[in-house]
């Protein structure tokens, strides 16, 4: 008999596959996986304690560079956590360009989880025909906030500045497009076999250890679980528009691939509705220079990012600064399920797992 | 059947491969900014008042500016501005927030230099702008200004005092006991405002002794059980 | 036109019996003379290749490639060379470090080595060998101990990975890619490249082994670990897999040992199916160059295609389809054959 022994691989923090510095500790058995150790905390960066520094309006860019491949949707998030704490009303026309932005969002965040999944899984071109497409959206995203990746558009009670006019001719075009994008992908890569058989019944996520792990977003969809903050708790003007939840039946890779490439198109849809309603009119509720929260009041606000249910937790001292502020990040609590399925796939697995997982660094770690 | 999305993705790729290549030719052919775009943030001294906002606004501290009292004015008198670029995130928050545009982004995003400090950007006084603003105000007007400052003062703090003491102090309780003081007795409020108007430091010592004894007189009445109801300072 | 280089090569013996040498010596010198020019072909036309293979994945991307250095670029590989050739030799501390110098010098050698047998035009090849196409299939196997030997000296777990994933892998697909070529060789009946290339005068091979084609170029990929086979580099698993700790000029070899072993593949498989160096109106040498360089296209189209195969998939692939199917083509092709026998066709 052949003496075998058990040994572990180091995957990052300095890797390419792994979307930032993510260090995953796999215990391996020749090809197949014992067991994956997940560490966290290469990008800490203590933004919950820069918070307590900051007044409320400070704080709003940093946000941002939470979850940095969808800058309006933690942005989102933040500002009507801060509304809901002093009982701000968001003007009408402003909660429809927010709904666009958030959209945009949620499509370049989808669009980069397909081209990262892409080059992870070797198809080089699929990372450049995603990003390529997203590269429109970041050009709307310059012509209204001012900068592409981190454009810290809205504001406190409504957006930074109206919409341009060339905006949305620009977004119209983008949405006509979408079908098309959506073709594309699914044409160089969900149709390929060899696609198919890297990501079929890899990485099973079932919709029970799902719901314990507390995963959301297109992960727990892709289990089959139809819950979207955006239907199930409408924030904002969300509970106006018309659209459905893609849903996996498997929870494999394959399934949550899917429902990314899915919901571009649903998003699509949201845009299309917003852009038909969109009213005139102000863009920025009435806010006082200083914010100053009744002291001891505290605020729970939650919103459907792109990774899943992103939620802020305020607590007021009646300063301008914010007592205490805490977020509860999708990405953290959806890469802790990463160990219990890539258990008893090969090597190669992890990489599909971590990619279709599509957790973002700077939000787990904040 | 096996093999046609392989078919199909040799295809696609086929198909782009004639296609018009989209990358954008940067050296050569300078990209095309939308008008909101935010590169290099700039200053203009004339415009500034230095009244500070752009630098409590700034989350990171990035702007810092000198100050000096003007001997013949009393006017603030702005000496040097500095960005410190290291630090900056482009927020737009600074520039939103200024009452005189003074401060801008412009295009330019070659932000990159050899040396930390050359990313320090530091504007000093222009030559000739001291003749030019000293012609412009004189000082007994400067002394009826104060005047009328105090006047506006005091109006306000009779009108809403709430609003006018939430700029002076801190704590919701304070101010309402101040406030209710202030619209009994004209006298205080008087002092009030004009310290408020020349002295704030002062102001906010002399607040906190009325505050403090408006406190205990209530903490005696009660203590008496309420015997008294008046408030008599 | 046709006849340019062996009349060169004969005007040169020529020239250095008449200065008196004995003309075996001459017949060695040649031979000598023969290899430099192989070798200096072999390194300009990677440099070609490395900056033909840049260009056309970006156009297949929607980008421009390499465009600053010379006309279209071309000159960037040149660059790139350079620049390793400057680079630090690192050699790790922990690594078995004879073995990890080795290594790529051998893979290197081991790739000129192909250049030997194929048949660059008519009457053109550096031996004229009688085994020809058992000497390109042995010796292009042993490249895999290349690849083992920087593996295993590198002292480096990704790299030892890479490299029992590359044994495993061109082991497996040593046996379709030798299978398929029988199918050629039992109706040739000769191992000899020029006889395959003149039995191609009518048909080409690949009209009468198509399947054997398809297999071979499968194979051929999983031989060069060239996407979607690229399992013993894998960049974004394995980090680069055998080659993890190299750097400079020793990373620079193992990528010129598999550009060498893509053309002398790419050259084989134009020579076995496409019919080599026949073709009409233009010479020989140039007739093959072509032929070559499309096989060359249609590896780098599918490389940019396709997402990388899993490893179990790749084995399981190859035991259960590529074997079966190219033992059913000779057994095909053994029937055929007897069928044509029998009618009197041949």
């Amino acid at each position: 008999m052949l003496e075998t022994d058990i040994y572990t691989v180091n995957v990052g923090p300095i890797h390419p596959s792994t979307h930032g510095g993510l260090h995953v500790e796999a215990i391996m058995d020749g090809e197949i996986i014992q067991d994956v150790v997940v560490h966290l905390g290469y990008v800490h960066r203590s933004v919950e304690k820069i918070a307590e520094g900051k007044t409320y309006q400070q704080f709003v860019p940093y946000t941002a560079r939470l979850d940095y491949l969808a800058t309006n949707l933690p942005v989102l998030g933040y500002c009507q956590a801060v509304e809901k704490l002093l009982g701000i009303e968001v003007p009408e026309r402003a909660e429809y360009i927010r709904v666009i932005m958030a959209e945009l969002s949620r499509i370049a965040s989808h669009q980069i989880a397909i081209s990262a999944t892409g080059i992870d899984l070797g198809a080089t071109t699929g990372l450049m025909y995603g990003m390529r497409d997203r590269e429109r959206i970041m050009n709307i995203f310059e012509m209204t906030g001012g900068q592409r990746l981190l454009s810290s558009y809205i504001r406190i009670g409504g957006v930074a500045a109206d919409i341009p006019d060339e905006f949305i001719p620009a977004v119209k075009s983008l949405v006509q497009d979408i079908p098309r994008m959506m073709e594309e992908y699914n044409g160089l890569m969900t149709g390929n076999e060899i696609w198919a058989a890297r990501m079929e019944g890899v990485g099973i996520l079932a919709p029970e250890t799902a719901i314990q792990y507390g995963v959301t977003g297109p992960n727990l969809r892709a289990s089959g679980i139809a819950y979207d903050l955006r239907k199930a708790e409408p924030y904002g003007i969300y509970d106006r528009f018309d659209f459905d939840l893609p849903l996996g039946k498997r929870g494999d890779s394959l399934d949550r691939w899917q429902v990314r490439i899915d919901e571009i198109g649903q998003s699509g849809r949201i845009i299309e509705q917003a852009l038909k309603a969109m009213p005139e009119g102000e863009i920025k509720a009435k806010v006082p220079k200083v914010l100053k929260p009744a002291a001891g009041k505290e605020v729970y606000h939650r919103i459907e990012s792109a990774k899943g249910e992103l939620g802020y937790y305020i607590v007021s001292d009646g300063s301008s600064k914010p007592y205490r502020l805490h977020v509860r990040a999708p990405s953290f609590i959806n890469l802790m399920v990463l160990p219990v399925i890539c258990r008893g796939g090969v090597f190669q697995d992890i990489i599909t797992n971590i990619a279709t997982l599509d957790p973002i660094l700077g939000e787990s770690d904040r | 059947m096996k093999g046609q999305g392989l078919i199909k993705g040799l295809g696609i790729t086929l198909k782009h491969f004639f296609q018009k290549e989209i990358t954008e030719q940067y050296p050569d052919v300078m990209p095309e900014l939308a008008p909101r775009f935010r590169g290099c943030l700039r200053f203009q001294f004339e415009k500034c008042i230095a009244c500070g906002i752009c630098v409590n606004n700034c989350p990171n501290d990035v702007l810092s500016f000198e100050t000096e009292k003007s001997d013949k004015s009393k006017k603030k008198k702005l000496l040097s501005y500095s960005i410190d670029f290291q630090y900056c995130m482009f927020c737009n928050l600074c520039v939103e927030g200024c009452p005189t545009n003074c401060l801008y982004f412009d295009h330019d995003f070659e932000l990159s230099s050899f040396e930390r400090e050359d990313i320090k950007m530091i504007y000093l006084r222009p030559e000739g702008l001291d003749e030019a603003e000293d012609s412009q105000a004189e000082p007994e007007e400067q002394e009826d200004k104060e005047q009328k400052q105090i006047e506006a003062m005091l109006k306000a703090l009779q009108k809403n005092p709430q609003k006018v003491l939430s700029r002076l102090l801190e704590g919701e309780e304070d101010i309402n006991i101040l406030s209710e003081l202030i619209q009994s007795d004209q006298k205080t409020a008087g002092k009030i405002a004009e310290l408020m108007i020349k002295d704030k430091e002062k102001a906010l010592k002399v607040a906190r002794g009325f505050i403090n004894k408006e406190k205990k007189n209530r903490a005696q009445q009660e203590m008496d059980g309420g015997k008294g109801g008046d408030n008599d300072v | 036109m046709e006849a340019l280089f062996i009349n060169l090569a004969e005007a040169f013996t020529g020239w250095m019996i008449r200065l008196g040498l004995n003309p075996a010596w001459a017949e060695s010198i040649l031979l000598l003379v023969k290899w430099i020019i192989v070798i200096t072909i072999i390194t300009v036309n990677i440099i070609i290749l490395i900056w033909l293979e840049r260009k056309i994945s970006a156009f297949f991307q929607e980008r421009l490639g390499p465009n600053r250095l010379g006309p279209f670029g071309i000159f960037q590989t040149v660059a790139d060379a350079i620049k390793l050739l400057t680079k630090e030799d690192i050699v790790p501390s922990a690594a078995d470090k004879l073995i990890f110098k080795t290594a790529p010098m051998f893979f290197i050698v081991v790739a000129v080595m192909l250049y030997t047998v194929i048949p660059m035009g008519k009457d053109m090849e550096v031996i004229n060998l009688n085994i020809g196409l058992l000497f390109f299939i042995s010796v292009g196997s042993l490249s895999t101990i290349a690849l083992l030997m920087a593996g295993w000296g590198s002292n480096n777990k990704w790299s030892l990975m890479g490299a029992v994933r590359s044994v495993a892998q061109m082991v497996s697909y040593e046996i379709p890619l030798a299978f398929s070529l029988l199918g050629v060789v039992m109706i040739t009946g000769s191992l000899n490249l020029q006889d395959i290339v003149a039995a191609q005068d009518k048909w080409w091979f690949i009209v009468l082994q198509p399947i054997a084609f398809i297999t071979y170029f499968i194979a051929a990929t999983a031989e060069l670990n060239r996407g979607p086979f690229d399992m013993p580099e894998a960049e974004q698993e394995l980090t680069g897999g055998a080659y993890t700790e190299y750097t400079g000029m020793r990373w620079a070899l193992f990528f010129l040992a598999e550009y060498t072993n893509l053309v002398a593949v790419s050259a084989l498989m134009a020579t076995v199916f496409l019919g080599g160096w026949q073709g009409p109106w233009l010479p020989s040498w140039l007739w093959i160059i072509i032929k070559t360089y499309a096989v060359i296209l249609v590896f780098f189209w599918v490389k940019w295609t396709f997402p990388r195969i899993r490893m179990d998939h790749l084995m399981s692939f190859s035991w259960k389809v590529l074997v079966p199917v190219s033992l059913g083509n000779i057994l095909l092709t053994g029937a055929g054959i007897y069928f044509c026998r029998w009618m009197g066709w041949c």
